[in-house]
């Protein structure tokens, strides 16, 4: 176990960063992608509700393996059809389309709960006052709703981190794959998977660790 | 009563909730300075009329007129109109993560109406009207709830308005409490707000109003003084209700 520490450390370690830019990338964008279709939800506008409805379905309704073979090699086999030759995504661009329209599935129906969370009354108040709808969201009802969020976008969070793993299927070279190789090439299966393992863990236990913590100063003055 | 402006004007005003029809057919004039207590049994369209004079309620049918602005016309500004109308609620609604004095200050800074530091000497002189101004720093659920109440009528005077609703302001609080709420109430009245107020308390509305309208399966059944209504009703409706609830 030592020995493969010694020989692939920076390897393991590159590969490491790897994972945690496709999920930092993944999580900006599961971010803006959840807040527009989490309010096209909680809104009052059948269309926009409609559309909301039937990204979050049809995104959750597939598995995540099945939406990066999509994207990797089914969107630029459709844009070959259409006579665009040279259309290639790399890894890191596929992974993070697929990974970011994952977790925005989820993160919107999170947005949707947290601001419906929020009494209704709320909103009613500052619209009595004179403010519009979208200042009442932002002043009032997001403030609120975010503090019930936080531990379901942290536990989402974590998820998505350990979500990148199945990227490892076309080909991007996060931590996961790095695993493969090694086993691959060292046939000490035991210990890479083990090291690979730990790495993770203690990537994530740190991150819960934090999160908790922010947690519990934004829970405080309530 | 010709020489004073009239306030709202309702005509034929109905709404319906999908197939129910809770405000059948209400027309109704409220001149300025006029204090107007709704009574009647719950279900009867009170709390719904209310609420369409401000359009936290969409009106299915009929013209509301506030101070000349017709509410049901979508080209109305509703915003514009709003910052003329506070509203009290029932569960006092305040916002839970600002403090007492931010609840008052928020609506006339971001609408422009005062700068901050005006808004917070506003405030603060609000807060000393209704009796709260040693509470300005603390969040509302610090506060009991006749506080939390008195708070909510600064933040809608806040926003200096010409008329003020109140749905069932006392129905949420403790008995003890329903007094010190009631007193700010009859302040208001006393300096000539335009009132129209929501309530089960027959004797504020006996006191205070000027007006008393009985309402009844979303019509308005019987109207006039507290003294004709109160005391000398005609309508075996009123007689019937006010025979419970006294």
């Amino acid at each position: 176990m030592i020995a493969i520490v010694q020989t692939y450390w920076s390897m393991l370690l590159r590969a490491l960063g790897q994972t945690l830019l496709l999920t930092l990338l993944s999580l900006i964008f599961a971010m803006i992608i959840g807040m527009i279709f989490g309010l096209m939800n909680v809104g009052s506008n059948r269309v926009l509700n409609f559309i909301g409805t039937v990204y979050v379905d049809a995104v959750r309704g597939v598995p995540l393996i099945v939406l990066a073979y999509f994207i990797y090699f089914g969107v630029p086999a459709g844009i070959k059809m259409m006579g665009i030759q040279d259309f290639r995504l790399s890894a890191l661009q596929a992974g993070t389309i697929a990974l970011s329209m994952n977790c925005g599935a989820y993160m919107a129906e999170i947005i949707r709960a947290g601001i419906e969370s929020v009494d209704k009354g709320q909103m009613e108040a500052s619209r009595s006052l004179g403010l519009t709808y979208g200042k009442s969201m932002r002043l009032v009802v997001l403030p609120q709703a975010i503090r019930t969020m936080i531990p379901s976008i942290i536990n989402q969070f974590i998820i998505t981190l350990k979500d990148t793993s199945i990227l490892s299927v076309i080909g991007f070279p996060e931590l996961t794959n790095m695993g493969k190789t090694i086993s691959g090439n060292t046939f000490k299966s035991l210990q890479t998977w083990a090291i690979v393992g730990i790495m993770y863990m203690v990537v994530i236990v740190t991150l819960s660790k934090i999160a908790k913590r922010i947690e519990r100063r934004t829970s405080l003055g309530r | 009563m010709a020489d004073k402006k009239v306030m709202v004007h309702v005509q034929n005003l109905k709404k319906s909730f999908g197939k129910l029809e809770v405000l059948k057919d209400i027309s109704i004039d409220i001149t300025e300075g006029e204090v107007v207590v709704l009574l009647g049994p719950s279900g009867s369209g009170k709390s719904t009329f209310l609420r369409c004079l401000n359009q936290l309620e969409t009106a299915t049918a009929g013209t509301i007129l506030i101070a000349g602005a017709d509410v049901t016309d979508k080209h109305t500004d509703i915003n514009k109109v709003r910052e003329n109308i506070g509203m009290v609620f029932q569960h006092f609604n305040l916002f839970a993560h600002k403090t007492v004095l931010q609840n008052i200050t928020m609506a006339p800074v971001e609408l422009k109406k005062m700068t901050k530091e005006e808004a917070q000497a506003e405030g603060m002189r609000l807060l000393k009207r209704v009796g709260m101004e040693t509470k300005a720093d603390c969040y509302p659920s610090q506060i009991s709830g006749g506080q939390k109440q008195r708070v909510a009528i600064a933040r809608a005077l806040a926003m200096k308005p010409d008329i003020m609703l109140f749905d069932e302001p006392t129905s949420a609080l403790d008995p003890e409490m329903v007094g010190e709420v009631l007193a700010v109430m009859k302040e208001l009245a006393a300096d000539g707000m335009t009132m129209v107020v929501v309530t089960h308390e027959i004797g504020f509305a006996r006191e205070v109003a000027d007006r008393v309208v009985f309402m009844d399966d979303g019509y308005i059944v019987e109207q006039g003084t507290p003294q004709e209504v109160i005391n000398n009703p005609r309508e075996p409706r009123t007689i019937d209700f006010l025979n419970k609830v006294l």
